[in-house]
């Protein structure tokens, strides 16, 4: 799948006033899209207006060069998804989205049973077990995978990985963009680095503008300039020296390991 | 000073964060910020609500500043304020100034002392002009800032904040551990913070790690670097897994 | 336009919130029970509007609040104009004066009333229950944190309301007559997040040193000022004037 859906001189306002203006760029898929920014800068409004819900706003969505027409076609969590809970057992939590939208009755079930295996969560052990027993990594998966069972060709995520601990945010993080590579999935994290790839796409808003960055771009960015975006102090540390090299490693000790070893063979060659 | 002492603790409810505390006991001092760390189920919660006062231990001893601080209010000062991790659901007044009066009323201040602690309390978090604003106005950030000054204009010898960063953005994280350095540093306030983060260990001083119960780990981060094999449960910080990744290659 | 307090300042805001709430109660028995004729009503209900612009409310958002209970004020006219065989104009006006004047009452009472003054009068009213063992203060501190956590409430509910139509859920359209079947994606979630939050704030609470059977002091005090005696003896007055138009 190759459209894109994008934004074309797109300004959201909230009560009159503009918190994003004139974002003009595309989302794709392929690779992850993250959204960006501080507390307030209009991320969450950005990605209610790409689901329909917020209609203060001026500018165009596209999906595939037409408007974009969000009834069916995307899915959307917010922090905490399990918070959505309302089944007695997993398996009815995932298959809700498939039997509203009246898949046939023999497909369900099959189909559900395969998502949730897909996100890491055998069917066998907990299709028929109650959402609240499970573990707090453990419902995140089965929110993300009731939210999005129907495959919709746009994936809208505000702060998937909030409150899990380091090792749930680093699977799920490989999952989204595992999903990334046949949906157009964006996320709205405050958590990039988990994320990270070189090719991921970056929306960054600051004070009611949109910059586009490619991974690699807004790792150097941040290398250089704590004020542009706060990573963790150990990879600006690290990697300090290295701010020109055309490819930044991702936010993780083993690749910057092997990183700064391959730089300064390199350099000891030279 | 904390001090637990073969502490043990177990919910009654059969629930799913019941556990047990197993003869716990450790001491802690003010001026160096303690971490707590432990993955869900550790007990570094039920550790921080003991201290706070909120729950009491079936065996063995709390003190806090020698005191007992289970149902401990008032007059030989207020022990220990405990921090959650979201501020809506802490926020009790219907204004800011009301908030921060809350914990005072509680106390027993009287009328005029507690005019004069709500204006200067407010003034000192930057909400000095905001004290008639509905709190449902307050942004994000504004509203954890209210929850840390209703907190402390109660007075605590300590406070403890109980995953505090794992809902903020990288900016208001760095404003956090600045805010948490003053009190630790200035204000002879004792700073205990519970967090399952591996980017929060590098501010701690001293960790009291947990595991199902037990306390597996009491000492200077540095000690914890080197120990850190023994604890198989324990997510290693990127920045130690680059440490040694590097010094082994070299 | 929703009915809460402004700030200001005004001989109306400076009352003593137990004679603001006494002085309200007075009005809505008043347009609720009189047994005036209409010129009288009428009359009385332009000087509740005169006090209220004296008393440098916001008057246009409250007669745009108006527009809120139009279908009551028709259907009250339509029923009290149609008692007799054929529709009288005289009882529909008095009918719907009835209804305005308890809505303006109302509303000039909670324009004029923060939280704690609203939470002042609710404790006074429930003081005697004390007497059955009830904590009224602890009862009127649960209605002003209901009304706190309102807002948040209701952006909670929204947030839902938009996930769950994502996942397919037809929530939003159907309104009063949806089937409860249909509506259970938002209501579980909602009472689940209901009650979650009322624990933490319990907690929360409990460790800044909340006690049911405390001795709790007061940040608010509420004193008589010049303006309390006459307003009293306006009250009294509107009472006498019920009662007097009413059953004598």
């Amino acid at each position: 799948m190759s459209a894109q859906l994008e934004l074309k001189n797109l300004t959201v306002s909230y009560g009159g006033k503009p918190v994003a203006e004139k974002i003009d760029g595309s989302f794709g898929c392929g690779r992850i899209n993250l959204l960006v920014g501080r507390a307030g800068s209009g991320k969450s409004s950005l990605l209610l207006t790409i689901a329909g819900f917020h209609s203060e706003f001026s500018g165009q969505i596209l999906y595939d060069g037409a408007v974009f027409q969000p009834a069916g076609n995307f899915s959307l969590t917010f922090q905490d998804p399990e918070s959505l809970f309302f089944n007695t057992s997993v398996g009815d939590e995932v298959e809700y989205s498939l039997r509203m939208r009246e898949l046939a009755e023999n497909e369900i079930t099959p189909r559900a049973q395969q998502w949730l295996q897909r996100w890491g969560l055998e069917p066998e052990k907990f299709y028929s077990r109650h959402p609240f027993e499970l573990s707090g990594g453990e419902k995140r998966r089965v929110a993300l995978a009731a939210c999005t069972v129907a495959m919709p060709p746009v994936i809208l995520l505000d702060e998937p990985l909030a409150g899990l601990d380091a090792n749930g945010q680093k699977a799920l993080a490989e999952m989204l963009n595992q999903l990334a590579r046949e949906h157009i999935v964006i996320v709205v994290t405050h958590e990039p680095e988990v994320f990270l790839h070189p090719d991921s796409n970056i929306l960054f808003l600051r004070e009611g503008q949109g910059s586009w960055f490619s991974g690699d771009d807004f790792l150097r960015q941040a290398v250089c300039n704590r004020d542009f975006y706060p990573l963790p102090r150990w990879y600006c540390h690290a990697l300090a020296p290295f701010a020109t090299v055309s490819s930044l490693p991702q936010v993780n000790a083993e690749a910057v390991a092997s990183f700064v070893a391959r730089e300064k063979s390199h350099a000891d060659k030279l | 000073m904390i001090i637990l002492d073969k502490v043990s603790f177990r919910y009654n409810e059969k629930s799913e964060t019941s556990f047990k505390l197993k003869e716990v006991s450790f001491s802690c001092s003010k001026g160096s910020i303690t971490g707590v760390i432990g993955g869900n189920g550790s007990g570094k919660s039920t550790v921080a609500r003991l201290i706070a006062g909120m729950i009491e231990p079936q065996t063995g001893i709390v003190t806090v500043d020698g005191f007992a601080p289970f149902n401990h209010i008032g007059r030989c000062g207020f022990l220990a304020g405990i921090i959650f991790q979201t501020p809506d659901n802490q926020i009790v007044g219907t204004t800011v100034a009301e908030d921060l009066a809350f914990g005072l009323e509680n106390l027993s201040v009287s009328y005029d002392e507690m005019q004069v602690r709500v204006r200067e309390t407010a003034a000192r978090f930057g909400l000095g002009d905001m004290l008639s604003t509905p709190v449902h106005y307050l942004s994000g950030g504004q509203k954890q800032l209210l929850c840390i000054a209703s907190v402390m204009i109660m007075q605590p010898s300590w406070m403890i904040f109980d995953e505090p960063t794992s809902h903020l953005d990288p900016w208001a994280r760095d404003n956090f551990w600045q805010t948490v350095k003053t009190f630790a540093r200035e204000h002879d306030i004792g700073v205990m913070v519970v967090s399952q983060l591996a980017e929060d260990l590098h501010h701690f001083e001293q960790i009291l790690a947990f595991n199902a119960g037990s306390l597996v780990f009491n000492g200077p981060i540095a000690d914890l670097r080197a120990s850190v094999e023994q604890l198989p449960w324990f997510r290693i910080p990127d920045a130690w897994k680059l440490e040694k990744i590097l010094e082994a290659r070299s | 336009m929703q009915i809460s307090y402004k700030p200001g300042s005004s001989f109306l805001y400076s009352l003593n919130p137990l004679i603001k709430g006494g002085l309200c109660f007075v009005l809505i028995m008043f347009f609720s029970l009189n047994g005036l004729q209409l010129p009288a009503m009428a009359g009385s209900l332009a000087m509740l509007l005169l006090f209220a612009v004296m008393g440098r409310l916001p008057l246009a958002d409250l007669l745009l609040s108006i527009k809120r209970i139009w279908l009551l004020l028709v259907i009250v006219g339509l029923v009290q104009g149609f008692r007799g065989d054929s529709f009288e104009l005289v009882p529909a006006l008095e009918g719907m004066i009835r209804i305005l004047g308890v809505f303006i009452a109302a509303g000039c009472y909670l324009t004029v009333s923060p939280q704690s003054e609203l939470m002042f009068f609710w404790e006074t009213i429930f003081r005697p229950l004390r007497l059955f063992r009830l904590p009224a203060r602890e009862l009127a501190l649960v209605m002003v944190i209901a009304v706190r956590f309102l807002p948040v409430m209701l952006s909670e509910i929204d947030r839902i309301r938009m996930a769950q139509i994502a996942r397919g859920a037809r929530l939003g359209k159907g309104g009063f007559f949806s089937s409860a079947a249909a509506l259970m994606p938002l209501m579980i979630p909602t009472l689940a997040q209901a009650i979650i939050r009322g624990e933490e704030l319990a907690e929360a609470m409990e460790a800044r040193g909340y006690r049911v059977s405390g001795n709790r002091t007061r940040y608010h005090r509420f004193g008589i000022g010049f303006f309390d005696v006459p307003a009293g003896f306006v009250a009294l007055t509107v009472a006498a004037l019920t009662v007097w138009s009413r059953f004598l």
